[in-house]
């Protein structure tokens, strides 16, 4: 029964846990957002991070305000790399994936 | 066993239902929040995937065990067939299930095309292999842990095309006539493969 050995081995390896990495979660938002370009205006957006406030509250025109501003965010690449990145700042969507 | 011979066009009766989807129609929340996405508001894409990355992790996961190093590339392109095929999204169904949707589909699609590549079923499986007349024996001391992981390291260590036959035939519970209409090859050529994927296997086991 060559089949026996592999059947058992399914049968006990079949485990998954239940919460995907944080890190996998900043992959996945950075794809979206990457997709989604170019983005919903911050003067239109709710709940924006500080470096987003600023960005709305400055002298910009709206094409400006549409980029993806957590493409160049060093929170960004915190968040893909460790699985508890140090960022502390609230409305970040990356600190969020990594609590 | 979970699935049954028959061809690629019965694809969604064959594959195993993801675990426990809410049939229910979309709330009102979930349209809002598409909506939402569509809209291109960044804020509403970090929601989606708050709330579905679990989820869909767990079921690409599960799907792909033990070969947990392909299961976050499976799970990104999830992500990006959803963002792709939002616009489509009519709310019969719960958020929940038409994304655990896209996920069946995406790991049907991944077996398939590796199991499509040139190389994967060539005259190299023509001839079979004979397997070693005996199983390896599975030590009954190994912790749950350890089994996993050395199941991952000989399965990570095997060609792909070896790994992914053996994933779909025994973690899957799929049969070789089913991988042979996905594949659009003799369920003969399944067999061989299988014969040479289980005794490269065994081998890799012995040594471990």
């Amino acid at each position: 029964m060559p089949e026996r050995f592999f059947e058992t081995l399914a049968a006990k390896t079949g485990a998954a846990p239940r919460r995907a990495p944080a890190r996998l979660k900043a992959r996945l938002y950075s794809a979206l957002v990457a997709r989604q370009a170019p983005l919903r205006s911050v003067s239109e957006t709710a709940d924006l991070c500080v470096f987003e406030n600023l960005v709305r509250i400055a002298p910009v025109g709206e094409r400006v305000k549409s980029l993806n501003f957590c493409r160049v965010c060093h929170a960004r690449l915190l968040a893909e790399t460790f699985e508890h990145p140090p960022i502390w700042w609230s409305n970040c969507p990356y600190a969020r994936f990594g609590r | 066993m979970r699935g049954k011979p028959a061809g690629a066009a019965t694809l969604l009766t064959l594959t195993p239902a993801p675990p426990s989807p809410d049939r229910a129609a979309a709330t009102q929340e979930e349209r809002e929040l598409v909506a939402a996405v569509l809209d291109r508001d960044r804020k509403a894409a970090a929601r989606l995937v708050e709330l579905h990355a679990d989820t869909v992790y767990a079921y690409v996961r599960h799907r792909l065990a033990p070969r947990a190093d392909l299961v976050d590339d499976v799970v990104q392109e999830v992500f990006l067939a959803l963002w792709d095929n939002l616009a489509a999204f009519r709310g019969d169904s719960s958020m929940r299930a038409w994304v655990l949707g896209i996920a069946r589909h995406k790991i049907e699609d991944f077996y398939r095309s590796q199991l499509r590549q040139p190389g994967a079923l060539t005259e190299e499986d023509a001839g079979g292999q004979p397997e070693p007349p005996r199983d390896p024996s599975l030590d009954e001391n190994l912790d749950s842990a350890r089994l996993e992981e050395k199941t991952r390291r000989v399965l990570e260590s095997l060609p792909q095309h070896y790994s992914l036959a053996l994933l779909w035939r025994y973690w899957e519970g799929r049969s070789a006539r089913d991988i042979a209409a996905h594949t659009g090859r003799s369920e003969k050529a399944v067999e061989r493969l299988l014969a040479r994927a289980r005794a490269e296997f065994k081998r890799r086991w012995t040594d471990a």
